[in-house]
């Protein structure tokens, strides 16, 4: 295991840039420039020593109380700390450049390269628009992207099932962001992982697909809380298969009564305008 | 794997943070996991017993505290142990409950 960051194999997880350069790259810089330690020794001839330290960045407030062999080191400490204080510096970037980035979750096969495919189509004429690629293996996602025509970025997680915002901190070196333009993250396709990790966008974005069980929602709880807008795509199949609309909706309403919905179909076009309105108020 | 993503972020924390108190090894450490945290506690701690071997972590006894979820009710404000998210409240059968509990997933402390 990588013992400077702690992903589980260094080897994996790769980021290709947009021209398809292929060039495996894993990255051991860290940076933690707002860390303040103020070490305090408290020296007692008793022999009970306290450090306090006191970290800015993290909110973290240790104190350590030697007794005898045994040293406690209290941290109350969110284990998503780090994860969350870099989402945090990506959100300042975006917000700085006004860049609107929509983080796109589903489970594998709802249609996230669709949407974005002809997404990227009909807005790529007055918008400028970049992707970053989230998924296992393969390149074949951000190749299909950069055909659309918009700057794409690669990574691959590897056996990693979601990005973090390490991982996008990365990706934005190499990704030129234009200022004012809009970012799509298309995240590893997993219903479970991704909804932990804050990327830093200012909106996630929830695709489920008609071929799939209404009872989606209450299955994946977590993302549906998280998420801001649920797209139920491939509606030209409603006809041919099970899938309640009302039903789906329901459930995740109760989860999260203020979760947006889009219905559409990225292979006919209906429902796509209403997804490109939805867009538009949140870039204009 | 998600517990599996999850126990590496408690390494690196650890590491971090021992590392800033100088230890090299780190005999206990405690974690607290709510009930409603979405972390499978058991796979979890499986997950970390499997990474820690290289780790500052690795003879480390791995203590997990479970905390329950707590609900309170956004109707007649009755708080009530809730064992799932979509718990309807016990009193009035009213829906949703603002979950005042359950949801902690972090590092309590090392014992060094």
């Amino acid at each position: 295991m990588c013992e400077t960051c702690g992903c589980g194999n260094p080897d994996e997880f790769k980021i290709h840039g947009s021209n398809h350069d292929h060039h495996d790259q894993h990255d051991h810089h860290h940076d933690n420039p707002h860390d303040h330690h103020h070490a305090h020794g408290h020296g007692h001839d008793h022999g009970h020593d306290h450090h306090h330290t006191h970290d800015h960045e993290g909110h973290s407030h240790s104190h350590s109380h030697d007794r005898g062999h045994k040293k406690v080191i209290n941290l109350n400490m969110d284990i998503l700390s780090e994860n969350n204080r870099l989402a945090e510096r990506n959100r300042g970037y975006f917000e700085g450049k006004q860049v609107l980035c929509l983080n796109l979750v589903s489970s594998p096969g709802s249609g996230k390269t669709s949407i974005l495919e002809k997404t990227i189509h009909s807005l790529i004429s007055t918008k400028k628009i970049s992707v970053i690629e989230g998924d296992q293996q393969t390149t074949r996602d951000a190749e299909r992207i950069e055909k659309s025509g918009a700057p794409a970025i690669q990574i691959n997680t590897g056996s990693g099932c979601h990005l973090d915002a390490k991982m996008i901190h990365l990706a934005l070196q190499k990704l030129n962001v234009e200022n004012g333009s809009i970012l799509f993250i298309e995240n590893v396709g997993n219903l479970v992982c991704p909804a932990m990790f804050d990327l830093g966008e200012q909106k996630r974005v929830v695709v489920i697909s008609v071929t799939e069980g209404d009872d989606k929602p209450l299955k994946y709880p977590y993302m549906f809380q998280t998420s801001n807008l649920c797209i139920i795509n491939k509606t030209d199949l409603l006809p041919y298969v099970d899938f309640n609309v009302d039903t789906a909706i329901n459930y995740a309403r109760q989860l999260n009564p203020d979760l947006q919905f889009i219905l559409l179909s990225a292979k006919t076009g209906e429902g796509m305008a209403e997804w490109y309105d939805w867009i538009r108020k949140l870039n204009s | 794997m998600h517990e599996l993503s999850l126990a590496m972020e408690v390494i690196d924390l650890a590491q971090r943070e021992a590392g800033k108190h100088g230890v090299s090894s780190v005999q206990e450490i405690q974690i607290e996991v709510g009930n409603l945290c979405g972390v499978e506690a058991d796979g979890f701690q499986s997950a970390l017993e499997l990474l820690v071997r290289d780790s500052i972590l690795k003879n480390a006894i791995i203590r997990l505290i479970r905390t329950p979820g707590r609900g309170k009710c956004l109707a007649c404000d009755v708080e009530f142990e809730m064992l799932h998210r979509l718990d309807v409240c016990p009193e009035c059968r009213c829906f949703p409950s603002e979950i005042s509990g359950g949801e902690e997933f972090r590092v309590l402390s090392l014992i060094v």
